[in-house]
């Protein structure tokens, strides 16, 4: 499905309205008016409002289902989309006077502007996270185009023409395109006439993205990230229960799920204690979610087989029960977990933090701190030294937080440049 | 080592009688199970560490409670149970997304076993022929550049009935192998206007492709008499095309001439060299070189028949390399009836583990741009 200006089009038009597209945007930049924030941000909220008045639940349900998502769950994220959290977002990402000329000295004004055009490239692990890289795109005044991932099931391609609908000054700010990643050379051109490509996903689609933009091209990257929790051996009980929860509920599939625990220790019996007082609590935890999905249950038994046909080797040390298991071994290596409630435990001394977690600086995103308070300002400013960009409670790793930045930086600015100009 | 059992089994003529071949099954497991603890130090720990002793083997419960080894576990060993140079085989499996492939070698001793196997396998499925036959490959020229063990089963294939020729879909070329279905096209529309019957061999993905793209084309074919469409190599690496079989014979019904009883599917894997055969309902029943026992995920413990579980493959055949007892990556099912009138129950596959539940921040983008 193509979305260009407003109008749905089979895939089969795509050569001829790709041919037009450049026009059509380069029109757009010559004779509009710049994009007004508010006008977005109304058509936003009022987007918001239909879908809590369940206009979209045929769309929605059937995903949330899918991705055991409570309703509950996603309707509290609601808010995010609606007018006073946007105009938060907004403030707090391009400042109070962000469509205003400000004095830069006596002779000279300074305004921020969009970048311009956008392209962007979106993972397909969100099911609406396309449609929010665009808004976000709308959100700093740029004209947007926008890659569909494979697989996707058309709820972004539906949200983003309804809020053309309700407002249909954003036509022609709004290009949707279902071009596999395979067609190099199509890609190659949007990537050519925009200003920036805003590319999610792992290393191997920002390398392919970097080999596609030209000099002249900037990239905005929101990689792949690795988040875990950092223990104390004496941290609280009500602490690993809240990581417990969070654990179950994210199986590790979010950026932002903790793949394991490090403990701050670097003897292997107190470890091996920690793990086993962790996995105690996980197992009781774990019984008041919905069970791992069997396929991946079957998945991570295969594999904890066979670490316990090596573990004699590798001195990995398992406990599994009902699904979900806790991996304990002599190495500090962060990597990413079995996924689905295996997840891992190793040590790191908090001396050791920097030396073991830099080399790996912008793959890092949260930390989960679970130490009691007067340990935790010593290791929370290790933890941000050795690069990584938010530290929670355990039971927070995944919360979502109105005007907090993402990976460390301000999307809205990156979208955005500073002009200064004569009075 | 007198290797009487086995070679008891592999003589076996009622090739689906299971229940009449238990007790040979399990002698000659306990065979095979002793041969590898003697002769392959790696295999010996497996078994020493969980207090297995493979000299009491001696209920198919035994059997069941034999240490199974993953296939994972030959993707990062090599075992071998007898010295390299004394096995003519050293085959490796055609590699799954872990981008592993498992090393595998077979005796002469297997490979006589193998033809044992096959002569009476395809004589219970009335595949041997006296007329020669053109032979159109859906899979790798055999060359000198690849060990995959499909190619070799494919080109042993070729001698079911006489070859008049052999014509390959992926050719070794100068840029390395190379998939060129045209030339497979072409020779189709060419046979079907002479008198030699075809037979096709490989992968059915290719095939099914093949077929795709002729009917799009409007070409519809009438192939001589006794010409039959074999199918083997799995589905896998083509699980997001959700080929439907039937759809697959509907085709080769329409656009070739042949009818769904002349298509024969093979299963088998490079770890459990065993040939299944489907029946005319297109069944894989289970036959007497092989039990298959379906596990529970959590316990191992087999479920009962009609129940999802992990496909753990059993067999004494080999003596090469460990192959006893192993655990695939792919679900399944085994199911006791069948109209087909064998009583020996049949496999179905249901897929590879958690390939369908993972798109991730951290694995799924990944594979945006990669495809």
């Amino acid at each position: 499905m193509i979305l260009y200006k407003g109008e749905i089009y089979e895939n089969h038009y795509q050569k001829r309205l790709i041919d037009t597209l450049r026009e059509d945007c380069y029109e757009t930049l010559e004779k509009e008016e710049f994009l007004k924030i508010d006008e977005v941000i109304e058509a936003c909220d009022k987007l918001a409002q239909q879908v809590k008045a369940k206009k979209y639940d045929d769309l929605i349900l059937p995903l949330l289902e899918e991705f055991d998502i409570p309703y509950d769950y996603f309707l509290s994220h609601l808010p995010m989309f609606e007018k006073p959290s946007l105009l938060h977002k907004v403030e707090t990402e391009l400042g109070k006077n962000h469509d205003k000329e400000i004095p830069l000295n006596e002779d000279n004004n300074k305004r921020r502007y969009p970048l311009g055009i956008l392209f962007h490239i979106a993972a397909g692990n969100v099911d609406a996270l396309p449609a929010y890289s665009v808004i976000e795109g709308l959100l700093a005044g740029n004209i947007n185009i926008l890659k569909l991932p494979s697989g996707d099931r058309g709820l972004s391609v539906k949200l983003l023409s309804e809020l053309i609908k309700i407002e249909p000054k954003l036509k022609p700010y709004i290009y949707v395109f279902d071009v596999p990643s395979t067609e190099t050379e199509t890609l190659r051109i949007f990537a050519e006439m925009s200003d920036a490509i805003v590319v999610w996903g792992g290393d191997v689609a920002i390398k392919a993205a970097r080999t596609m933009a030209s000099v002249t091209t900037k990239i905005i990257e929101w990689g792949h990230k690795l988040s875990f929790a950092y223990a104390t051996l004496d941290a609280s009980d009500k602490d690993l229960e809240g990581l417990a929860h969070h654990m179950a509920i994210t199986d590790q599939v979010l950026c932002s799920s903790a793949q394991g625990i490090y403990v701050d220790t670097s003897s292997r019996e107190e470890l091996d204690q920690f793990a086993k007082r962790f996995f105690d609590i996980f197992v009781e935890i774990n019984k008041s979610h919905k069970p791992v999905p069997f396929g991946m249950k079957s998945r991570n038994a295969l594999q904890l087989y066979y670490e316990e046909l090596e573990s004699k080797k590798s001195k990995k040390k398992i406990l599994k029960k009902d699904g979900i298991s806790v991996i304990t071994s002599d190495d500090s290596q962060l990597e990413l977990s079995m996924m689905f409630r295996s997840i891992w435990i190793k040590m790191l001394p908090k001396d050791k933090i920097i030396q073991n977690l830099k080399p790996h600086k912008n793959h890092l995103q949260t930390a989960g701190l679970l130490a009691p308070d007067n340990k935790s300002e010593e290791i929370k400013s290790l933890l941000i030294k050795a690069g990584l960009t938010r530290i929670t409670k355990g039971k927070d790793m995944s919360r979502i937080i109105v005007g907090e930045s993402h990976d460390g930086v301000y999307p809205l600015m990156q979208y955005s440049r500073v002009v200064e100009s004569f009075k | 080592m007198k290797r009487r059992y086995v070679r008891k089994l592999f003589r076996t003529r009622k090739i689906y009688d299971l229940n009449k071949t238990d007790e040979l099954f399990v002698k000659a497991m306990r065979e095979n199970a002793v041969y590898h603890y003697t002769n392959c130090l790696e295999y010996k720990q497996i078994l020493d560490d969980t207090s297995f002793n493979p000299f009491k083997i001696e209920t198919m419960e035994d059997v069941i409670n034999l240490p199974f080894l993953p296939t994972l576990y030959f993707k990062h060993h090599e075992l071998f149970s007898k010295p390299l140079w004394r096995m003519p085989i050293k085959a490796t499996s055609s590699g799954t997304s872990s981008g592993f492939r498992s090393k595998i070698a077979m005796s002469f001793g297997d490979l006589w076993r193998g033809f044992q196997m096959i002569r009476r396998i395809f004589a219970y499925h009335k595949l041997w022929s006296l007329k020669p036959v053109t032979y159109l490959i859906f899979g790798y020229q055999p060359t000198k550049h690849s060990q995959a063990g499909i190619m070799k089963t494919a080109y042993g294939f070729t001698y079911v009935a006489p070859a008049r020729k052999r014509v390959y879909a992926i050719r070794w070329t100068k840029d390395g192998y190379q998939v060129d279905l045209e030339l497979i096209k072409q020779e189709m529309i060419k046979a079907s206007k002479k008198k030699t019957p075809i037979r096709t061999i490989g992968f059915p993905a290719y095939t099914y492709f093949l077929l795709k793209e002729m009917e799009a084309e409007g070409i519809k074919l009438k192939m001589p008499k006794g010409s039959k469409i074999t199918v083997g190599g799995g589905w896998k690496n083509f699980y997001a095309e959700k080929v439907d079989k039937f759809e697959f014979y509907r085709l080769v019904k329409e656009i070739l001439g042949i009818e769904e009883e002349n298509c024969v599917e093979f299963f088998g894997a490079v770890e459990h060299p065993i040939l299944y055969t489907d029946c005319k309902y297109h069944h894989f029943h289970v036959p007497v070189h092989a039990r298959v026992i379906i596990r529970d995920p959590e316990t191992f413990r087999p479920v009962e028949n009609g129940q999802i579980g992990l496909i753990n493959l059993i067999t004494p055949m080999i003596e090469g390399t460990p192959l006893l007892s192993v655990m695939t990556d792919d679900l399944g099912i085994l199911h006791d009836k069948c109209e087909c009138g064998v009583n020996s129950p049949w496999l179905e596959i249901i897929g590879r583990v958690g390939i369908k539940d993972i798109t991730t921040c951290a694995q799924g983008a990944e594979e945006m741009l990669k495809e």
